[in-house]
């Protein structure tokens, strides 16, 4: 991170104030003209009448739908059968296995790559699903991510990889992964079902369009940072360009795949569960049957299931892209269960060098099995010949944990099937959770104060920010908005996507649009300005106290992945079903980057700007505000424009729950089976998103520009 | 639930094995959505059951939501049979379905016997018992007396009337209001699940409104609800009026019925009333009891019900 630090030199010039004023001046210059505007024209102005009957393009798209189901099913059905073929088994070949098996295969990479703390995270987290019965469901949800995820994985490096060779392929394809990552689902899962057939197949087909694009960009993006040096000494010995790919630029680039494997795997989850809307089972499935009758405590269980399973693929992945070969001082004793903080502890210190000792047996008796099979294979690879042999006995001595795992697989399967009958998981442990959380949420719902509380913070949204937010975007003349947006985007990114970005408006205008995307601008704009309010200040919280941070990352991490329908339900109890609930549900999906982004552009700044400040007289709270966050605005920035994207993906799920705009657009153009509706909807969402996405990326560029940080 | 899942799956892979070696023989494992509300999961199950019991077949039944997948499931061939479409809610019939001008591809085979009726509703706490708000709250002529106390913060002067929750269902409701001179705003809460959590929200607080709903359905035994009146239904009237009895149907693919004629010979044959479904709705939603172990009781105590509908075999 030292490359990225700040110019010490830059202090000083913060702290005396030394701000640009003229960009306030302009923006309340700009509102004040624009209520003028608005004044002056009295009334909303609808996009011309005229010029949305000439563009009939919901027409088009059906009438495209409709030649491509005639001429198109036999190529997509035949793709439809081999994936269907290949779910079908692994669900089935899952669910027919002893369930320790299951425990054994997610646990032991766990142990492996993560050490103690997650194998046990993950033992527990598989053991859950067994325990508040949901053990088929989750290895259906299991299934379709391990086929979706591979097929992702295939394509997303070929592609990324004829991306990192040819400019102008990369050039074209941005654009489309754009817009497979922001188009809402519900605009291709109903069509989908005719091309690919209900459940499974057709929710992996859209399970890669959603989240291929992080494997094709963060592989490009890998192979093309990969340093001059390298490539001209590689050149230098004669490397052709197979060999500069094959032997150079992928293998430096791993870590850079990892991460996007990362990526894709906890996008491929979000989709699953949405999967269920065409008939793909597993836990989605489950939270969605729960949830129609209003099974709160019930849908709950089910969401963290897949709260579970998502931290698990998350840090495992994450942990296998960690270096694990740095060498720990002499004596030192790295804590594995509890926190390394404790380590003068002696009682800590009597638990984990027992720990340590029983991770050290272990793992020399995993080596030592596996250098015996190693042996024996051995042997019968010398049968064979004789190099095989000490390729054989090698390769599994340095699989200690592999070949161990596998023997434990076996065993399991040897007992389950001759001495002892294990099958299912055991009923015995089940345990339910629903009771009391039901309980909870029927208890708030009725007490006054807090309803007090929900009703107040319904007001003040309602009332201060979405209603005059909203009359002021649709009252304003729709070539205004349009020419001003053009202007604001013409200074911050360029003319290019400038003239970009007016023709999209007018399109949006065209499709008949205007006035519901206005509403969607409104209700994003106000969710990201709660988003900012909330999650600034806590983001400072816990940059500043480990203890905040240690008790907010896992209430996070469950925002992120926790499927919106469990907490729809009960927001709307205690909301009520108005706009404003729209709103709290974006919140509470778009909140935790704004948070995570704030810790890290706080937590980044090195210690000698806080010292440098402190010796020009600077107090804490001065150096917070003067010093610390300015330099901080570059990640802020980066943790706005994630939470404008999130924002406007959860449009397509407030619908649901009273949402208005584009998004319920979509929704109900997917009621009534409309694709040519739905995909102008979404193509409005997906051009707001591609905009804002610009602009906030270049107002952060220049931030850190003139930061010197870059 | 668990059991069947699992039966089906097997039987599935075993289907799809078979496929693979191309026999007809594969042709006997059945495809149905599990329905949304209970009412409709009820009816399939029954039929499910006498499929598996009495005809030596096996179905796969699939969790999803009911709309307009199931439609295009039916129509692509992933599906066989779906139970109890109600038809003013269907959202794509006009698409679909020959007699509302759609293109054929789903048939309604026969009416469930079940048949709904929709209406506005008020909790019984508002106008009946001590201490209720709105005593003399009758019919649609008292709604406009009582505006005020359902408004809210959202709509202004007007009364806040919570409407059918999804645009494309043939409610009217906009119609209606404008037809009755309400002054009412009309809410639409976008999906079914957010109206009835927002009328359990309500209700749990003892607050008052007035919303939408419809019978049969699972939501009147938790909440206890009372009916405004409206004016009588007639063809002329409509949408100024009460709504017309909504008979459902059982419904599937024509390809479907001449396949498997023994099939649909018995989903012509089921017949259901609102009481006998509602009975079965009762043990399931308020004791809580599975849907497969009523629907099994169900069919071994009425053997005299549903031994008719079995068509003869061979």
């Amino acid at each position: 991170m030292a490359r990225h630090a700040p110019r010490v030199s830059a202090i000083p010039r913060l702290m005396l104030g030394g701000r640009d004023w003229t960009l306030a001046a302009l923006l309340l210059a700009g509102v004040a003209i624009s209520l003028l505007v608005m004044k002056a024209s009295g009334g909303a102005h609808p996009f011309p009448e005229d010029v949305v009957r000439a563009f009939p393009m919901v027409e088009w798209v059906n009438q495209a739908e409709k030649w491509l189901q005639e001429h198109f099913r036999w190529f997509t059905r035949g793709i439809s059968e081999a994936v269907g073929w290949a779910l079908e088994s692994l669900e089935l070949f899952l669910l027919l296995q002893p369930w320790p098996v299951l425990v054994i295969v997610l646990v032991l990479p766990a142990l492996a790559y993560g050490g103690l703390r997650l194998g046990l995270f993950t033992s527990f987290g598989v053991m859950f699903w067994g325990a508040v019965d949901m053990w088929d469901v989750a290895i259906s949800t299991l299934s379709l991510m391990g086929v979706s995820v591979l097929l992702c994985v295939a394509t997303g490096t070929v592609l990324g990889i004829v991306c990192s060779q040819n400019d102008r392929f990369e050039a074209m394809l941005r654009p489309v992964l754009d817009a497979m990552q922001v188009m809402p689902a519900f605009v291709y899962l109903v069509p989908a079902i005719f091309f690919f057939g209900l459940g499974g197949p057709s929710a992996a087909m859209a399970i890669i369009i959603y989240a291929l694009p992080p494997m094709i960009r963060l592989t490009n993006l890998g192979i093309r940072q990969v340093s001059p040096q390298m490539i001209e000494a590689a050149r230098a010995f004669g490397a052709t360009p197979m060999q500069m790919l094959t032997k150079v630029q992928i293998p430096q680039a791993m870590p850079s795949i990892r991460l996007g494997v990362n990526q894709t795997i906890m996008m491929a989850l979000a989709l699953a569960v949405l999967a269920t809307f065409i008939g793909a089972e597993g836990l989605g499935a489950e939270v969605w049957r729960a949830i129609t009758r209003l099974k709160v405590g019930h849908s709950f269980e089910g969401g963290l299931c897949i709260v579970i399973m998502a931290v698990i693929f998350d840090r495992m992945s994450a942990a296998m892209n960690r270096d694990r070969t740095r060498a720990l001082p002499a004596g030192f004793l790295e804590f594995r269960l509890l926190p390394q903080k404790w380590d003068s502890h002696p009682a800590a210190r009597v638990v984990e060098i027992g720990i340590d000792r029983a991770w050290n047996t272990v793992g020399g008796a995993c080596t030592a099995t596996a250098r015996g099979v190693g042996r024996l294979l051995g042997a019968l690879a010398a049968l064979v010949d004789r190099s095989m042999q000490i390729r054989v006995s090698a390769w599994c001595a340095r699989r200690g944990f592999l070949v161990t795992g596998l023997i434990l697989i076996a065993a399991v399967l040897v007992i389950d099937a001759h001495l002892l009958r294990i099958g299912d998981f055991p009923r015995e442990w089940e345990i339910s959770i629903r009771e009391p959380i039901d309980k909870v949420v029927a208890d708030l719902t009725v007490y006054p104060p807090f309803i007090a509380v929900t009703q107040w913070i319904r007001a003040a949204v309602y009332l201060y920010l979405l209603a005059p937010l909203d009359r002021f975007l649709v009252e304003l003349p729709w070539f205004y908005v349009a020419g001003l947006v053009g202007l604001i985007v013409w200074r911050s990114v360029g003319l290019g996507f400038a003239i970009v970005t007016t023709v999209a408006l007018f399109f949006v205008g065209a499709a008949d649009l205007w006035t519901i995307t206005m509403y969607t601008l409104a209700g994003t704009t106000v969710s990201v300005v709660i988003c900012m309010v909330i999650g600034i200040p806590l983001g400072i919280a816990a940059a500043h106290s480990r203890v905040w941070d240690a008790i907010q990352r896992p209430v996070l991490d469950t925002m992120q992945t926790m499927p919106a329908f469990v907490y729809l339900i009960p927001v709307l109890f205690f909301f009520g079903g108005n706009p404003t609930t729209a709103i709290i549900a974006t919140v509470i999906y778009a909140l935790p980057p704004m948070i995570r982004l704030t810790t890290l552009g706080i937590g980044q700044i090195p210690l000698e700007i806080d010292e440098v400040a402190r010796s020009f007289g600077s107090r804490t709270l001065q150096t917070l505000t003067k010093v610390k966050f300015p330099l901080a605005i570059p990640s802020i920035m980066l943790g706005v424009n994630q939470t404008v994207i999130m924002a406007l993906a959860m449009q397509a799920i407030t619908p649901l729950v009273a949402g208005l705009g584009l998004g319920k657009e979509v929704y109900d153009a997917m009621n009534t089976a409309n694709t040519g509706r739905g995909l102008m909807a979404g193509i409005g969402i997906t051009l707001l998103a591609i905009v804002l996405d610009r602009l906030t990326q270049s107002w952060t560029r220049q931030q850190r520009a003139a930061l010197g940080l870059s | 639930m668990k059991a069947l899942n699992r039966t089906g799956l097997l039987a599935s892979a075993g289907a799809a094995l078979i496929a693979l070696g191309s026999t007809p023989a594969a042709a006997d494992l059945f495809k149905s959505p599990v329905a949304d509300w209970t009412g409709g999961a009820v009816t399939c199950e029954i039929i499910h059951q006498i499929l598996e019991r009495e005809m030596g077949h096996r179905v796969k039944r699939i969790t999803m939501p009911s709309g307009p997948a199931v439609s295009e499931g039916l129509r692509a061939g992933d599906l066989d049979y779906a139970c109890e479409t109600w038809p003013s809610y269907s959202t794509t019939k006009e698409k679909y379905v020959t007699e509302f001008g759609g293109d054929g591809s789903i048939r309604y085979y026969a009416p469930v016997g079940v048949i709904g009726q929709s209406g506005y509703y008020v909790p019984r706490y508002l106008v009946e018992g001590e201490g209720a708000l709105a005593p003399d709250l009758k019919t649609w002529e008292d709604l406009n007396r009582y505006k005020d106390l359902f408004k809210t913060l959202e709509s202004g002067d007007k009364g806040r009337l919570i409407a059918c929750p999804v645009s494309a269902w043939e409610c009217k409701d906009h119609d209606r209001a404008a037809g009755l001179d309400l002054e009412y705003e009309l809410v639409e809460l976008g999906s079914e699940t957010a109206h009835w959590a927002e009328l359990k929200g309500l209700y749990a607080r003892k607050e008052p409104f007035v919303a939408y709903a419809w019978e049969p359905h699972w939501i009147h035994a938790t909440l206890d609800l009372v009916e405004v009146e409206l004016p009588p239904y007639s063809e002329e009237a409509w949408p100024v009026s009460d709504w017309p009895e909504d008979v459902t149907y059982n419904y599937g693919t024509p390809s479907f019925e001449e396949e498997h004629p023994d099939v649909v010979a018995l989903i012509r044959n089921f017949r259901m009333s609102n009481s006998e479904q509602a009975e079965l709705i009762l043990a399931i939603d308020v004791d809580g009891r599975d849907l497969d172990e009523v629907v099994e009781e169900w069919l071994e105590n009425n053997e005299e019900v549903w031994r008719p509908w079995v068509p003869d075999q061979g």
